[in-house]
């Protein structure tokens, strides 16, 4: 017998889990109208070499859908939406005036592990603010707080690092390119055992070592923020500190402080984050559900220098906690042949509910209770 | 909020367990267990359960546990999306190079094999050596594959080497001393950072009174 199965990673999807998914993509996009944002589309795949453009830093291929185009260009299902839109708004908008708000709502695939229960192709919900600088992080902070909002969860939080931090204290005691690579994942991945070895090996000295191994755990309320600066060892540092204390003070304006805390452990695995960098998480759900940050320099890349700051919303992780939405149907029973009556009938209905004409054994057409 | 602890079944069990009761927490269940596999603690608010160390991993990478408590050597071979906070100094030993006498696979000019069942730890300390070996992966016993001739060498876990002496086989390097640690789920710890804070502080406090 034939074996029909669908490839490594992918999913179908239920009516109830479409129902869900569409709900749920349709509040987090109510909330980017009413920001201003407006929807774009880009193209499922795009040529290797945008993506060698957008990611500067070896590109691992492997994760990556590429295939050959009919002219044998490598080409490649996309595995995000920022550099897309980075390539789409340097080429398609090189002549309009920013800023451009920017949302969109698109597949996006990355080979994940085999059996690691992983989905390989996932949607991509998110905006992008582009042409302003970073006095518009609170915009889009406070944006991505509503949105998490919508979601639903009981409880929800946005955490905020600053990738400027371990960039200016990594340039201030010039690390060499591998030490800073090592140390940005030991302290991004909460390392603690390994950085702790990997620092008496460097033959940091006691300060650094301490400085460094403080950072993972520097993390939590407003109150690390003082203490942050306290660690700070230079006045860059505590410029850097400093930018998300004015955040602080604003997020407070705006009466949402109780769903923010702050991280100065978390390092972005893609280089071209260049300022504060975020991830929203939901009760009950193992994984961050929205993620962003500001890339004053992917735009410049594609040949024209604008500041932006995005972020965007995993969809297909959050359908598990997601509760089903009442719908409204109608009902209309017809007998065999009097489907044009029931057709006439249903319109009636269809304007404030869904129809669904059921056929059956009695000889009349009317609404069924 | 209660904390979900995955602890891994077999060597670390335990240890693990008399140093969970050594901090105050109520794990006598887990000490005459029967076949069950989920433990209430009698003390505090945590769910335990025992899984196998590749299993532990996942639990936590899903977010099922909070906290599991796994041995190094499964890390170094298995993902890494979690947060290590913690060596237990516990379920210590080793990872060694070992093979026959006076075939030292560092040494040999030529095609490298090397039998192991941690392919991943092999070829990256074969790599930190700029050797480019070939690995073979063996499930169980695999000091039999150097004395049948499949391989240079091993790389495998040793505690006390008596069944590498028992072979014949000598250590020729050590790759790395490993021992059980505290790894810790993304979200729980920025959603419950209070409670997976005060379990690996109690379980630090442990540890360094006994160091």
């Amino acid at each position: 017998m034939q074996e029909i199965r669908i490839p490594q990673g992918m999913r179908d999807l239920t009516a109830s889990q479409s129902r869900r998914k569409e709900a749920l993509r349709k509040r987090i996009e109510d909330v980017f109208d009413s920001f201003g944002y407006e929807k774009i589309c880009t193209p499922t795949i795009e040529y290797a070499d945008t993506y060698r453009i957008g990611f500067t830093s070896a590109t691992d291929l492997s994760e990556m859908y590429r295939f050959l185009d009919q002219d044998g260009n490598l080409v490649m299902m996309r595995v995000d939406m920022t550099v897309p839109i980075a390539r789409f708004c340097t080429t398609r908008y090189s002549k309009a005036e920013p800023p451009f708000r920017f949302r969109y709502c698109s597949e996006v695939f990355k080979i994940r592990h085999m059996f690691a229960g992983k989905r390989s192709q996932v949607t991509d919900c998110g905006i992008e603010l582009i042409g302003l600088d970073d006095h518009s992080d609170i915009e889009v902070l406070y944006t991505a707080i509503r949105v998490l909002q919508q979601i639903g969860a009981k409880q929800y939080r946005l955490e905020i690092g600053n990738s400027g931090f371990f960039r200016v204290a990594a340039e201030k005691l010039n690390l060499s390119e591998e030490q800073r690579t090592t140390l940005a994942d030991l302290i991004d991945r909460k390392s603690l055992v390994e950085l702790h070895e990997y620092l008496v090996k460097m033959n940091a000295s006691k300060q650094i070592q301490a400085f460094f191994e403080r950072l993972p755990l520097l993390g939590g309320g407003s109150e690390v923020l003082m203490e942050a600066m306290e660690l700070s060892f230079c006045a860059e540092l505590k410029e850097e500190v400093g930018k998300l204390m004015k955040l602080d003070e604003n997020l407070r304006k705006l009466g949402v402080m109780d769903h923010v805390s702050y991280d100065f452990g978390k390092i972005p695995h893609l280089d071209y984050y260049t300022g504060i960098i975020f991830e929203g998480y939901v009760s009950g759900v193992g994984t961050s559900v929205l993620s962003g940050g500001r890339y004053d320099s992917l735009l410049g890349r594609f040949g024209r220098d604008l500041p932006a700051c995005g972020f965007s919303v995993k969809l297909d992780d959050l359908l598990d906690i997601l509760e089903e939405e009442e719908k409204n149907v109608v009902r209309i029973g017809y007998p065999k042949g009097k489907e044009v009556e029931a057709l006439i009938l249903s319109e009636t209905y269809r304007k404030d509910s869904h129809v669904e004409l059921v056929l059956w054994d009695e000889d009349k057409i009317e609404v069924i209770v | 909020m209660s904390l979900a602890v995955a602890l891994t079944k077999g060597r670390l069990e335990k240890s693990v367990t008399a140093m969970l009761e050594e901090c105050g927490y109520g794990v006598q269940k887990l000490k005459d267990k029967g076949r069950a596999l989920v433990f209430e603690d009698t003390v505090k608010d945590i769910r335990y359960f025992l899984a196998k160390p590749n299993d532990v991993i996942t639990y936590v990478e899903h977010g099922v546990a909070d906290i599991g408590i796994v041995g190094k050597d499964t890390l170094m071979e298995g993902g890494k999306d979690y947060y290590e906070l913690l060596d237990l100094k516990t379920g210590e030993c080793r990872f060694i190079l070992a093979g026959l006498p006076g075939n030292n696979p560092l040494q040999k000019v030529g095609h490298i094999t090397i039998g192991t069942k941690y392919p991943n730890v092999a070829s990256e300390y074969f790599h930190r050596h700029s050797l480019d070996p070939e690995i073979i992966k063996i499930d169980g016993s695999v000091e039999l594959s150097p004395l049948l001739g499949l391989c240079d060498g091993i790389v495998d876990i040793m505690e006390t080497g008596t069944t590498l002496k028992e072979n014949g086989l000598v250590v020729f390097d050590e790759v790395c001393r490993i021992s059980a640690r505290a790894i810790v789920n993304k979200v729980s710890f920025k959603m419950k950072r209070d409670e997976v804070m005060e379990f690996i502080t109690d379980l630090k406090e442990k540890v360094n009174e006994k160091c």
